[in-house]
C-alpha cells in the first residue's frame, strides 16, 4: 500500500486551514469584546481601557425598555410556541389524521423561508385584518407587543416541533404501549411515560425559540409599533445612524446573553445524548 | 380449516378464540383462528416470522383490535376492549422497560395506574421482585441490567398485577443460547408456581416442545395444528407443521382406504388413520429419519413396511448418523445411533429399510 | 361482523384524537402563516395609488413586470452573484476543514463542530456588527494593514465587505453537511482510487469529490439561499450602496411605499428558496 507516506494534502496545510477558520470565526467577537473597553470614540481605534461605556448603559432608559419588551416578547412567544410546537409534533409522529400531510409541509415553510418574505407577509396580514376590524367592528388595533409575539410564535412553532419530533422519533414506541398495557389510560402514559422521555426535547426547543425570538431583527422590524421596539431592532436602527463606543457595549451584552443560552443548550444536548444512550441499552436486551 | 382441541371444557377456556382475523390493507395476517387456551396452561404459538403469531398475541393483548371474530378471557367478550382495560399483562420482546425509572418503579407501575394504596404497593412490589430472584437491585436503572435481569424485571413488571393470562412475545429472542436455555427452565417453573395461563410467542420449535403444555402451529395467518408436544410431533397433520417441528421424510401417495396409502411406486403401505384427509385425496406421508431403521429384516416386526436403496453419503453428528439413502424413485433420510452394537453403513452399501406402521404420519400436502 | 366495526372505531377515535392534538397548531399556522402568504399573493396583483398606498382592485400583472425592468434586474442579478461568489468561497474554505474534521479521534472531532457552532449560535446583528468595525476605516484591519506597509484599506461599504459577512454567517452551513457526507465515505474506496491514480488531483477527481457530492449540493444550497435573500448583512456592510434583494424589497415598504412591487418580489423569492429545497431534498439531503 503507498499511503504511508503519501497524504492526499500535507498534514500542515490542513491543520493550517483549520487553525485559520476557527481564527476567522473567532476573532472578530473577541476583537469586539476588546474594543468595547476601548476609550477611543472611533470604534475600531484602541484608546486606552475603560469601562464607561458599560456605566452609560445603566442611565440608559430606552435601552432598557427595548430590553424589557425583548426579554418579555421572547418568553411568552417562546411559551406558546413550544406548547403548541409539542403538541405538534406529538400529534405528527403518534398519529395519522385528515390534513397531516398538509400540516407536514406547512411546517417546513418557517424554517426555509426568507426573513424578509415573512416580515412582509406578516406586515401586510396585519395591515388587513386590522382594516377590516376597523371597518367591522370599528376597532383601531395597531402594531405593538401583541404583533410581535403573534409572529415569533408563527415561525418558532416549526422550529419547536422539529427538535421535539427528532426527539420523539428516537424513542421507544413499545414503552407506551407497555404503559397502556400496565393500565394507564392515554393522559397517564404521557404524564408518566411519554413527556419525561421527550422533555429534553422539549427544553431544547424552547430554548431554541428564545435564541431565535432574541435574535430576530427583520420581522420584528416590520410589525413593532412605536412604543415597542425589541433591542435588536434598535440596535439595528442606531448602527445605521452612525456607530457609537455604546453600540460596543451593548452588542458585547448581547453576546454574552447568548453565549450563555448556548451553554444551555450544549448541556442539554449532553443531557440528551445519555438518555439515549440508556434508552438505546434497554431496548433488547443484549446480555 | 383448523382444529379446536375437545380436551378443553370451553366454559373454562382461560383464552378464546372464534374466527378471529386480522387484515392490513390487502395483507391478511390472522385468518379466522379457532382457538382455545386453558386455564393454568403453558400454551406456545410457533410459527415462522410473519406467520401472524405476534399479530395474535397482541390481538389478545388489546394492542390490535380484530377485524372479525370473538374473543373472550374467562367468558367475558373483550375484543373491542383498550389494553388498559383487559385483565392480561404483556412481557414485550425488548422488555419495554421504563428507561427512567428503577426497577422498583417499574414493576409498580401497574399498580400504581390503578391507583392501589402504597403500602400495598410496596408489598407486592417485593414479593414480585423476590419471586424473579430480583431482589436488592430495586434502585438500579435499567440501563444497568444485564439482558437476562431485564428480562426478569419485565416479568415482575407484569406478574405483580396478577393478571389473568400472561403474554410472552419471544421473551428470549434477544438472549444469547447459555442464558436462553436457563431462562426458558426458569419461566417454567416460574410459570408452576404462579399457576397462572402463561401465553407464550417464539419461532424456535425446540423452546415450544421444552416448554409448553400445547402448542398451536401457525403459517400465513392461519392456525395450522393445536396440540400436546407429542402429538405436534408424532401425529402432524400438515406437512408444514412435520417439517417446521423437528425433521421429517415425505413421500408422495394417494390415500386408497382409511388405513392405506399407495405411494408414488406403487408401493402399500399401512398408515394409522387420520380425519383430516379422505378416501382418494393426494397425501404425503411423513416419516422421522429416526423412525426408518435400517439394517437387519429380520428384526422387522410384522406390521412394518419394507423397503431398499443404497446410501448415497453418510454423515457423522456425534450421537447419531444420518444416511442419505437412494430409493428407486426418490431419496430419503435415515437417522441410526452411533453406538458399538450399530452396524455402520458407508456410501455405495446397498441396504434394507423399515418402519413400524405406526411410526408415519399421514399430511396434508 | 361485530367486530370489524370495532375495529373501525378503534381508528376512527385514533384519528380524531390526533386531529384535536393538531388543531391549535394547525389552525394557528393557517391563520398566521398560510394566510399572510396568500394576502402577499394577492397584493402582488393589486394597485400602487399615487400616495403610496395600495388600492385592493384593478387587478394587474404590473408589480411582476416591474420586475423585468433594468433596477430591479440590477439587484436580482447583483444578489445571485454575491451569493454565487459567497458559496464558492464557503466550499474552497469548509472543504479542507470538513475533510480535517472528519478524520480527527472522535473527541477532537466533536470540540471542532462545537467550535464551529458556537460562534454561529450568537446573536447574529452582533456578528454583523463586529465586521463592521473590524473594516471600517481606523479600524483593526486597516491598522494591521498600515503596519505591513500596505496602507489604509476600507473595505467597508463594498461588496467585499458583504461578501465577507456573508461568508462569515454562513460558513457552519457549509462544514457541516460537508462533514457528513465526508465522515460517510467508505474509506477503503479512497484506497483503491489511490492505488489507481495515485494520492492526489485525480483520486479527489474521479473518487472523492463524486462520493461527497451530496454534502457539497446541501452545503451549497444551505448557503446560496439565505445569502440571496438576506438583509442585514448587506444592510449593515455594504451600506445601502450595493442594493441585494433583501434591501431593495424592505425599501418597497420604507420609502418607495410601494406594496404591490414589494409583494410579487417577496413572493419570487419565496418561490425560488421552495424550488431549491426541492432540489435540495430530491438530492438526498434528508439523509444529512
Amino acid at each position: 500500500m503507498s499511503q504511508s507516506h503519501q497524504h492526499r494534502l500535507p498534514v500542515w496545510a490542513l491543520r493550517t486551514n483549520g487553525g485559520v477558520v476557527l481564527l476567522f470565526l473567532y476573532a472578530p467577537i473577541i476583537l469586539l469584546v476588546i474594543f468595547s473597553f476601548s476609550a477611543s470614540r472611533i470604534p475600531g481605534q484602541w484608546g486606552g481601557f475603560t469601562t464607561e461605556w458599560y456605566a452609560t448603559l445603566f442611565d440608559d432608559s430606552r435601552l432598557q425598555r427595548t430590553i424589557s419588551v425583548s426579554v418579555r416578547v421572547a418568553l411568552v412567544s417562546t411559551l406558546i410556541a413550544t406548547v403548541l410546537g409539542t403538541m405538534a409534533a406529538l400529534a405528527l409522529e403518534r398519529f395519522t389524521f385528515r390534513g397531516r400531510r398538509v400540516f407536514d409541509a406547512l411546517l417546513y415553510l418557517p424554517i426555509i423561508i426568507p426573513d424578509v418574505t415573512m416580515a412582509v407577509m406578516m406586515l401586510m396580514f396585519f395591515s388587513q385584518s386590522f382594516n377590516v376590524v376597523d371597518a367591522v367592528f370599528g376597532l383601531g388595533i395597531s402594531k405593538g407587543f401583541g404583533t410581535i409575539v403573534v409572529s415569533h410564535v408563527a415561525f418558532n412553532i416549526a422550529f419547536v416541533s422539529v427538535v421535539v419530533r427528532a426527539r420523539i422519533a428516537g424513542m421507544n414506541a413499545t414503552l407506551e404501549q407497555a404503559a397502556s398495557d400496565l393500565y394507564a389510560s392515554r393522559w397517564q402514559a404521557f404524564r408518566y411515560v411519554t413527556l419525561p422521555l421527550i422533555a429534553p426535547g422539549v427544553l431544547g426547543g424552547a430554548l431554541l425559540a428564545l435564541t431565535l425570538s432574541l435574535d430576530d431583527v427583520v420581522v420584528t422590524q416590520f410589525v413593532a409599533g412605536p412604543g415597542s421596539t425589541t433591542l435588536p431592532v434598535y440596535v439595528f436602527s442606531l448602527i445605521r445612524k452612525g456607530v457609537t463606543p455604546t453600540i460596543n457595549s451593548v452588542s458585547v451584552i448581547m453576546l454574552v446573553a447568548s453565549l450563555i443560552l448556548v451553554a444551555g443548550s450544549v448541556a442539554l444536548q449532553r443531557a440528551n445524548a445519555s438518555r439515549g444512550r440508556q434508552q438505546l441499552q434497554t431496548s433488547g436486551g443484549t446480555s | 380449516m383448523n382444529e379446536i382441541t375437545e380436551s378443553q371444557d370451553q366454559r373454562s377456556a382461560a383464552v378464546s378464540l372464534r374466527g378471529i382475523s386480522k387484515l392490513f390493507d390487502d395483507v391478511t395476517a390472522v385468518d379466522s383462528v379457532d382457538l382455545d387456551i386453558g386455564d393454568s396452561e403453558f400454551f406456545a404459538l410457533l410459527g415462522p416470522s410473519g406467520c401472524g403469531k405476534t399479530t395474535t398475541l397482541r390481538m389478545i393483548a388489546g394492542l390490535e383490535i380484530p377485524s372479525a371474530g370473538s374473543l373472550q378471557i374467562f367468558g367475558e367478550e373483550v375484543g373491542s376492549l383498550p389494553p388498559n382495560k383487559r385483565p392480561v399483562n404483556t412481557v414485550f420482546q425488548n422488555y419495554a422497560l421504563f428507561p427512567h425509572m428503577s426497577v422498583a418503579d417499574n414493576v409498580a407501575f401497574g399498580l400504581k395506574m390503578r391507583k392501589i394504596p402504597k403500602s400495598e404497593i410496596s408489598t407486592r412490589v417485593h414479593e414480585a421482585i423476590s419471586l424473579v430472584r430480583m431482589t436488592g437491585m430495586e434502585d438500579r436503572r435499567p440501563n444497568q441490567l444485564s439482558g437476562g435481569q431485564q428480562q426478569r424485571v419485565a416479568l415482575a413488571r407484569a406478574l405483580v398485577n396478577r393478571p389473568k393470562v400472561l403474554l410472552l412475545d419471544e421473551p428470549l429472542a434477544a438472549l444469547d443460547l447459555k442464558l436462553r436455555q436457563e431462562m426458558q427452565f426458569e419461566l417454567k417453573q416460574l410459570q408452576r408456581e404462579v399457576g397462572i395461563t402463561f401465553v407464550f410467542v417464539t419461532h424456535d420449535q425446540e423452546e415450544a416442545l421444552a416448554l409448553s403444555d400445547r402448542i398451536g402451529v401457525m403459517n400465513d395467518g392461519r392456525l395450522l395444528q393445536v396440540g400436546t408436544p407429542e402429538e405436534m410431533y408424532d401425529a402432524p397433520i400438515d406437512r408444514f407443521v412435520a417439517d417446521f417441528i423437528g425433521r421429517s421424510n415425505f413421500l408422495n401417495g394417494t390415500l386408497e382406504s382409511a388405513e392405506v396409502v399407495c405411494l408414488a411406486n406403487g408401493q402399500r403401505i399401512r398408515v394409522p388413520q387420520v380425519d383430516a384427509v379422505s378416501v382418494g385425496d393426494e397425501v404425503q406421508v411423513s416419516l422421522r429419519p429416526e423412525r426408518v431403521m435400517i439394517g437387519d429384516l429380520d428384526s422387522a416386526p410384522h406390521d412394518s413396511a419394507q423397503l431398499s436403496g443404497t446410501v448415497e453419503t453418510e454423515t457423522f453428528l456425534g450421537n447419531s448418523v444420518v444416511y442419505r439413502v437412494a430409493l428407486d424413485w426418490m431419496t430419503i433420510e435415515v437417522e441410526a445411533d452411533h453406538r458399538p452394537d450399530v452396524e455402520r453403513y458407508h456410501a455405495g452399501d446397498r441396504v434394507d429399510l423399515w418402519w413400524r406402521d405406526d411410526a408415519v404420519a399421514v399430511v396434508r400436502p | 361482523m361485530k367486530l370489524g366495526a370495532a375495529e373501525l372505531k378503534r381508528e376512527r377515535e385514533e384519528r380524531r384524537r390526533g386531529f384535536f392534538l393538531a388543531l391549535p397548531s394547525f389552525a394557528y399556522m393557517v391563520l398566521f402563516f398560510a394566510l399572510p402568504l396568500v394576502i402577499v399573493l394577492i397584493y402582488s396583483f393589486a394597485t400602487r395609488t399615487s400616495t403610496g398606498s395600495t388600492a385592493l382592485s384593478d387587478w394587474n400583472f404590473d408589480a411582476y413586470r416591474k420586475l423585468g425592468e433594468p433596477i430591479v434586474r440590477n439587484v436580482v442579478v447583483r444578489s445571485v452573484v454575491l451569493a454565487v461568489i459567497t458559496t464558492v468561497i464557503c466550499l474552497v474554505v469548509a472543504y479542507p476543514f470538513a475533510w480535517f474534521c472528519a478524520h480527527q479521534r472522535p473527541t477532537v472531532r466533536n470540540v471542532l463542530l462545537i467550535a464551529v457552532m458556537i460562534p454561529f449560535w450568537t446573536n447574529f446583528l452582533v456578528r454583523n456588527y463586529a465586521w463592521r468595525i473590524l473594516l471600517s476605516k481606523g479600524g483593526p484591519i486597516s491598522t494591521f494593514t498600515e503596519a505591513i506597509g500596505l496602507g489604509e484599506v476600507d473595505i467597508l461599504f463594498t461588496k467585499t465587505a458583504v461578501v465577507i459577512g456573508l461568508v462569515y454567517a454562513y460558513l457552519p452551513f457549509m462544514i457541516l453537511p460537508l462533514y457528513a457526507s465526508i465522515d460517510r465515505l467508505d474509506q477503503r474506496l479512497v484506497e483503491a482510487g489511490r492505488d489507481l491514480y495515485g494520492s492526489g488531483p485525480q483520486t479527489f477527481r474521479r473518487i472523492i469529490l463524486p462520493l461527497t457530492m451530496p454534502g457539497v449540493i446541501a452545503g451549497s444550497i444551505l448557503v446560496f439561499v439565505p445569502s440571496m435573500g438576506a438583509y442585514v448583512t448587506p444592510e449593515l456592510l455594504g451600506g445601502g450602496k450595493e442594493t441585494m434583494l433583501g434591501s431593495y424589497i424592505v425599501t418597497q415598504f420604507l420609502t418607495a411605499r410601494n406594496w404591490p412591487v414589494g409583494a410579487s418580489l417577496s413572493f419570487v423569492l419565496m418561490a425560488v428558496m421552495l424550488v431549491s429545497t426541492v432540489v435540495y431534498f430530491r438530492s438526498g439531503g434528508r439523509n444529512l
